[in-house]
């Protein structure tokens, strides 16, 4: 385990920060992820070499216990990589400081532990904390208003987190996620619990965004329409490493989906992108015909 | 006026009056801390106890032995009592938030059984850490040096092994046992008045508080209260989870082992004088929380100035109830437990999961 540096910065070693008109550059040199250290049999991710380059938005998409969010945390220092390195504009990852990283990164994770009734507007100010200083907090708050009205959630302001649904939930870590103002912003599955219309809205945003703000987009998504739908590029993970990357009509296809998730898959092309039909080659009888039935009653 | 500035204004105004729960028990407190001069086994009306107090304020005693009873006896008790109360309340707060469970307080780490083992030891076998004391004094510096020995294993095992807050709560736990075995063993075998002395303890009381001692525990619950509050931003984005908080640029084990370390200081300081005063750093965070939300920001002062006022007001049902009564660790309990229920079921809003 790698101890905490407290040691104070020498001038001549400058502090990790971005230019913000930089182009982004995420290097992954080699990376490799054991649960229980480099001698473990539990490996998850082995020789992971990939260079992301350029504000976008960027999907992962793979099988469940592939090792996605493993992934995600490697390059956001959740996670040690037992392997490897991460390099953010030429920069080593284990040498920048929580504290610096984020700054420039963002996460919005999967599940969101709700134990204590905090308002929405304190929970999206949360992700002012790293670019705080003394005294007023009111231009924070008025980033926290910004990204309130983007995701669409200004009346959910004053309610308390622990009182709102699962969907409601994603939009306020999301607007949180934002709030922080990173240049490379972490998604673990943002669209997991949203309806349609949010499912699509949402992700067509981030693409948005990823434009305005000169901003890496890095999302996990099960959705494989809505990444081929909206991705500059897509990351298929499979066995510990890189299957496929590339663009959408690169990735997926029938071959590809089947190896991978071991279902057939049809790809039709719509508007330029790459559709999927899932196959179900099971052929039981279920008699559908049956008259089993449910009927509005009033 | 724009959108923004209507949004920004209506946040400043919520947290105004979230504010005031902290300013009117502060005032409830304050006004607490006077009248209780008027209570106790020691008869003296509100009004002669209020003159003997401001005729030693300027100086002009008249009445030697009200004087006594009043400045040197209520006066200390009563400010120690506040101190306490916000103390332990405030360490009610860090430990629920570090500890991600709401069931958490100021004694989970074991500081309340290492203080009463330091107690009893003292008490029974008359042994003292610091081998110079004995009596009282001896009993105060034993329980504080002991409380702190769950703290320096938790911190110690921490350097060669992750704890998770779930980790460091059973750890916690254990060394609770361990400590609580070796005292019960030690009561078994003790004597009738020492058995008594070293219960009455347990049970806690604010009666010995003094003038002398006072101070080590103002400046301790001071101190400590104000580092805490300055960690309110980061303290905020632990609710979110270790993960979580580290992405906002936090360093999770790190603040909640410095946290740890300052609350089980604090309440160490707390517990050596008066023993274990259950109730108020469990609960007074929770019926704080359930008025003002959890943003530490409004929460830590709100929570302070319930602890406060409601120990204060507790030691004065303790007070009268006579020398051999109800010690104010039973009367904030016995209070406290149906207040909270009352409060829960009234306030009809999901507070927590």
């Amino acid at each position: 385990m790698k101890s905490i540096s407290l040691k104070k910065r020498t001038s001549d070693k400058d502090q990790f920060a971005m230019d913000p008109d930089a182009e982004i550059d995420l290097e992954i040199n080699s990376l490799s992820f054991a649960y229980g250290g480099p001698d473990s049999d539990f490996k998850v991710l082995s020789d992971v070499s990939l260079k992301i380059h350029g504000a976008q938005l960027v999907s992962i998409l793979g099988p469940n216990g592939v090792g996605k969010s493993t992934f995600i945390h490697c390059l956001n220092k959740i996670l040690e990589p037992t392997g490897g390195t991460v390099m953010v504009n030429d920069n080593d990852l284990s040498e920048i400081t929580v504290k610096d990283l984020a700054k420039v990164m963002g996460y919005v994770p999967y599940t969101s532990s709700d134990n204590f009734p905090l308002s929405v507007t304190d929970t999206v100010l949360m992700g002012r904390h790293p670019h705080s200083k003394w005294g007023s907090i009111d231009d924070d708050l008025r980033v926290v208003h910004e990204m309130l009205t983007l995701i669409g959630i200004t009346d959910l302001a004053d309610r308390n987190f622990n009182e709102l649904s699962a969907g409601q939930h994603q939009k306020v870590m999301l607007a949180r996620g934002l709030a922080q103002e990173p240049r490379i912003l972490f998604l673990d599955e943002p669209t997991s619990n949203l309806d349609v219309r949010f499912q699509l809205e949402i992700t067509r945003m981030l693409k948005r965004l990823s434009r305005q703000k000169n901003m890496l987009v890095i999302m996990i998504s099960h959705d494989i329409n809505i990444a081929a739908k909206y991705s500059d590029n897509i990351i298929m993970l499979f066995d510990g490493g890189v299957y496929a990357v590339g663009r959408p009509q690169d990735v997926i296809t029938s071959e590809n989906i089947s190896h991978v998730y071991e279902v057939g898959a049809q790809v039709i092309t719509d508007n330029g992108r790459p559709h999927i039909v899932l196959v179900d080659d099971d052929d039981t009888d279920y008699d559908d015909d049956h008259n089993y039935h449910v009927l509005r009653t009033g | 006026m724009s959108i923004i500035d209507e949004f920004i204004d209506r946040y400043h105004r919520l947290s105004r009056r979230r504010l005031m729960f902290a300013v009117l028990f502060f005032v409830v407190a304050a006004v607490s801390v006077i009248m209780s001069l008027g209570f106790g086994t020691y008869h003296i009306s509100l009004t002669e106890a209020l003159n003997t107090f401001i005729d030693h304020i300027s100086g002009g005693v008249v009445d030697r032995k009200d004087d006594l009873y009043v400045w040197d006896i209520r006066l200390p008790r009563a400010i120690g009592a506040a101190f306490i109360g916000a103390g332990l309340a405030m360490g009610g707060v860090v430990m629920q938030n570090l500890m991600q469970n709401p069931l958490a307080e100021p004694y989970t780490m074991g500081v309340s059984s290492g203080a009463f083992l330091g107690a009893v030891l003292s008490m029974m076998l008359g042994f003292s850490v610091v081998p110079a004391l004995s009596g009282d004094m001896a009993v105060v510096c034993n329980a504080f040096l002991f409380s702190l020995i769950p703290v320096a294993i938790i911190t110690l095992v921490s350097r060669f092994k992750k704890l998770s807050p779930t980790a460091i709560i059973l750890l916690g736990i254990a060394i609770m046992y361990v400590f609580s075995s070796i005292t019960q063993y030690l009561m078994v075998t003790a004597e009738a008045e020492t058995l008594a002395s070293a219960y009455h303890w347990r049970v806690g009381s604010l009666s010995k508080v003094t003038w002398e001692n006072l101070p080590f525990l103002v400046v301790f619950v001071t101190v400590i209260s104000v580092i805490l509050y300055t960690f309110h931003r980061k303290l905020d984005a632990m609710y979110s989870g270790d993960r979580c908080a580290q992405t906002l640029g936090v360093n999770p084990s790190l603040l909640r082992g410095v946290c740890l370390v300052l609350v089980s200081l604090m309440t160490a300081a707390v517990v050596s004088f008066t023993g274990t005063i259950g109730f108020i750093g469990l609960v007074g965070p929770h019926i704080a929380r359930m008025f003002v939300g959890s943003s530490n920001k409004l929460l830590m002062p709100s929570a302070v100035a319930f602890g406060a006022a409601f120990l204060i007001l507790a030691d004065t049902v303790a007070k009268v109830s006579g020398v051999n009564g109800l010690p104010v660790g039973v009367i904030s309990s016995m209070v406290g437990g149906p207040l909270f229920l009352y409060i829960l079921i009234k306030k009809n809003r999901k507070v927590w999961m």
